[in-house]
């Protein structure tokens, strides 16, 4: 499913990314790559706050479509 | 002395700003990068025999540059070389960090790294072998702890021994298939490795290699290179990091939970700004009563007994009783304003909480077409326009940047404040009302600003919203001070330079020609009432006012200290008191007392008390103003102030970041607006108040 349908307080996996945009880039910098747990914590607005080992990033819905998880 | 140049390179929130704080002291700088308005930060260190200059590369991920600030961090060390990087990693977050590691590694230069937070860490169950580390790398790995700053003293001595013994990292070594590629490219010796991977990814020579990769790996060299990057990194994580299996409820996650909740979130902001401005206003207000009193009870007499004594003249008197201290001593009592307000705001970005005001209020603002992001810049705007528009540089793209300038001067900061309550006071029941209204007036102008530049202008969508949320943490007073330090010196820098520059001259257009009696015969006053008859229509026609308004166009608050300039040299005579220099002294410090136990205790009160009315004695420059204007002329007047950009800090900073058609424009819009909605309010106050 994509990282987008996630409810808050489950746990997935990435598996891949999708999308041809430089900001994809940063975020894999940031910390959300593949192999990597990520944690939803809260969605709010247009907006998923995710838990990545001990850093919290907040990435929009619109990107989150673009990552696959499990 | 010998110099080292260290730069200073890590993610964003790792703590680098307080290392650098605690390594460079007083001695620390913040300007800009030419070309771009990224902050930049600078300090020096006398260590030993060396002089060590350290600059602060902003904040990045990687070494692949999208934005700005993230261009000035990858041009700095491929250009200007430093002679040691000192990499910052957040040790809680060791594995996202150590990609930016690998990545500063290929520039082949001197590196000490420091593992900061490594008491958080530690808390964490996360436990760093960092021998080890250093043993692999070839670096010297150092403790610290950015908030205390400690251990980050010991950094100086390594820096200048690695410096010394010209220590170099370890090659890095990645697979053998892209090691062998990247010596096809070599073709000198001392090529770094992210010179090579350059070559290998960008150099049309090398066209065919990039194919045959292709065909070997499955995928593009691109790729090929970000997975073998993020394959070393996680490597050197798994080696030197032990992870004890153990769940501790984090700090951050509770607060967030109710910071952060869905309803209560907005409250509980709205709330936090409220205290802000509270405490900024009325903690500071008793000590600028305080220097009021001291400038005026105490220096000016004493200078003027001083001078007497050493059989100064009328005129060299005048110049310092009018010029100097009139209108720097003015200046001077906003000291405690712009240091509490800077305390606040520096209190709210060094705990966390105002990144956590973006993502919190994204909601509303992206329906305004703004990124939650701009939120910031603006409300930093509050404080003070300057930094404010420095700060949009967080931004990614030009459009949001373009969008939050063209707001950001209608906020209004606490230069305006001082004008308005001077005002306000003077001129209406509840002044906290009018106050209060100029703000939303301000933020209205600025909405619909933005509305019209987004119909027209940037019609372009919003941007993807990404950005990282530090944990909470509680900074010591001592980083704070430092940090308040800076910019009130820079603030007193300005009333020493520029307002006295701008004081001197107008007291000098005021007196010119020579032998002038009335300011109305000056120079100033010629001036005031040829542009007169612009402001005539907001009710303006006084040529006091207008003459005043032309100093102020280099900061607001001038407009205050020009007026009293003005005024004071129209009623020069005072009445003259006996002086002793310690009975004097005695009443100062006494009242200074008092100062601090009415701030104090102002703090705990549940109503602001800033804008309570006091009642003034009738020399003073109140009763004079209050004389010679009606309330809906001082209504037009404040709103004039607000709206039009009358600080050329603002003017030139703008300037500086998006250039001189977009300033000079937007300077003509404000004048305008400001001109038109002060004429409104003067006919709407006629109405009002005709009786």
């Amino acid at each position: 499913m994509k990282l987008e349908e996630v409810k808050p307080g489950q746990e997935v996996m990435i598996l891949s990314f999708s999308g041809k945009e430089d900001i994809l880039e940063k975020i894999q910098a940031m910390g959300l790559r593949k192999g990597r747990r990520v944690a939803l914590l809260q969605k709010l607005g247009r907006n998923l706050l995710l838990k990545v080992d001990n850093s919290r990033i907040v990435i929009s819905k619109e990107l989150a479509k673009n990552i696959e998880v499990q | 002395m010998k110099s080292i140049r260290v730069a200073l390179a890590g993610n964003p929130n790792v703590g680098k700003t307080s290392i650098l704080n605690h390594l460079a002291g007083t001695s620390l700088k913040v300007g800009n990068w030419p070309g771009v308005t990224v902050e930049k930060r600078e300090g020096k260190v006398n260590f030993w025999d060396y002089e060590i200059n350290l600059v602060d590369l902003p904040g990045i991920y990687t070494l692949e540059p999208i934005s700005d600030d993230e261009w000035v961090a990858y041009n700095y060390l491929r250009n200007e070389k430093p002679d040691l990087i000192l990499n910052i990693i957040e040790t809680p977050n060791m594995e996202r960090d150590l990609l930016l590691t690998v990545e500063l590694l290929e520039q082949e230069l001197p590196m000490v790294l420091v593992l900061n937070m490594s008491d958080e860490a530690q808390k964490l169950g996360i436990d760093v072998k960092d021998k080890w580390l250093s043993e692999i790398l070839g670096v010297r790995v150092l403790r610290t702890n950015g908030r205390t700053g400690e251990g980050v003293k010991a950094l100086l001595p390594n820096i200048v021994e690695v410096f010394n013994l010209k220590e170099k990292p370890k090659p890095l070594k990645y697979s053998k298939e892209l090691e062998d590629f990247l010596e096809k490219v070599r073709e000198r010796e001392n090529e770094t490795k992210a010179e090579l991977i350059r070559k290998l990814l960008d150099d049309e020579r090398f066209k065919e290699y990039r194919e045959n990769i292709r065909k070997i790996f499955g995928k593009d060299v691109h790729e090929v290179i970000k997975d073998e990057r993020y394959a070393m990194a996680h490597g050197l994580y798994k080696e030197v990091v032990h992870r004890k299996l153990f769940t501790s409820r984090d700090i951050t996650d509770s607060i967030d939970k109710v910071l952060l909740h869905p309803f209560l979130g907005v409250p509980l902001f709205l709330f936090i700004m409220f205290l802000v401005f509270k405490i900024s206003f009325d903690f500071s207000s008793p000590f600028m009563d305080w220097i009021e009193g001291f400038i005026n009870g105490f220096i000016a007499p004493f200078a003027a007994e001083v001078l007497t004594y050493l059989g100064a003249g009328e005129l060299m008197k005048r110049v310092v009783s009018e010029a100097l201290i009139g209108g720097v001593g003015f200046v001077l009592t906003f000291v405690p304003l712009i240091a509490v307000i800077y305390f606040m705001l520096s209190l709210l970005e060094f705990s966390g909480y105002l990144p956590r005001i973006a993502f919190l209020m994204d909601r509303f603002m992206h329906r305004l077409g703004l990124h939650g992001k701009s939120l910031v810049p603006l409300l930093l705007g509050f404080g003070c326009n300057v930094p404010a528009i420095v700060a949009t540089r967080t931004l990614e793209t030009k459009r949001d940047k373009l969008l939050v300038i063209a707001m950001i001067p209608f906020m209004s900061c606490p230069a305006r404040l001082v004008v308005f309550s001077f005002f306000a006071v003077l001129f209406f029941k509840n002044p906290a009302i009018i106050i209060f209204s100029l703000y939303l007036l301000g933020i209205l102008v600025a909405l619909i600003t933005a509305l019209f530049l987004r119909k027209t202008a940037f019609k372009g969508g919003l941007y993807h919203f990404v950005m990282e949320l530090p944990p909470y943490r509680l900074p010591t007073l001592r980083l704070l001070f430092r940090v308040v330090w800076v910019y009130v010196k820079d603030f007193l820098y300005r009333a020493g330079t520029l307002i006295f520059a701008a004081s001197v001259v107008i007291w000098l257009l005021l007196n010119l020609p020579p032998g002038v009696k009335n300011p109305s015969e000056s120079i100033a006053g010629y001036i005031g009432r040829t542009i007169s008859p612009i402001f005539a229509p907001l009710g303006l026609d006084d040529w006091r006012m207008s003459t005043s308004l032309i100093p102020a166009f280099l900061a607001r608050e001038i407009v205050l200290s020009s007026m009293a300039t003005i005024y004071t040299a129209e009623a020069s005579q005072e009445t003259k008191e006996d002086f002793e220099l310690l009975k004097a002294l005695k009443e100062q410090v006494y009242a200074l007392g008092n100062a601090f136990k009415e701030a104090f205790l102002n703090v705990f009160k549940p109503v602001p008390t800033a804008f309570e009315v006091k009642e003034e004695d009738s020399q003073s420059l109140r009763s004079i103003v209050a004389k010679s204007l009606s309330p809906a002329s001082a209504l037009a007047f404040m709103v004039f102030l607000l709206l039009y950009t009358s600080c050329l800090g603002t003017v030139a900073t703008m300037w500086r970041e998006v250039g001189k058609g977009f300033a000079l424009l937007f300077f003509a819009y404000s004048l305008l607006i400001g001109w038109f909605l002060g004429f409104l309010a003067y006919r709407l106050g006629s109405l009002l108040w005709s009786t």
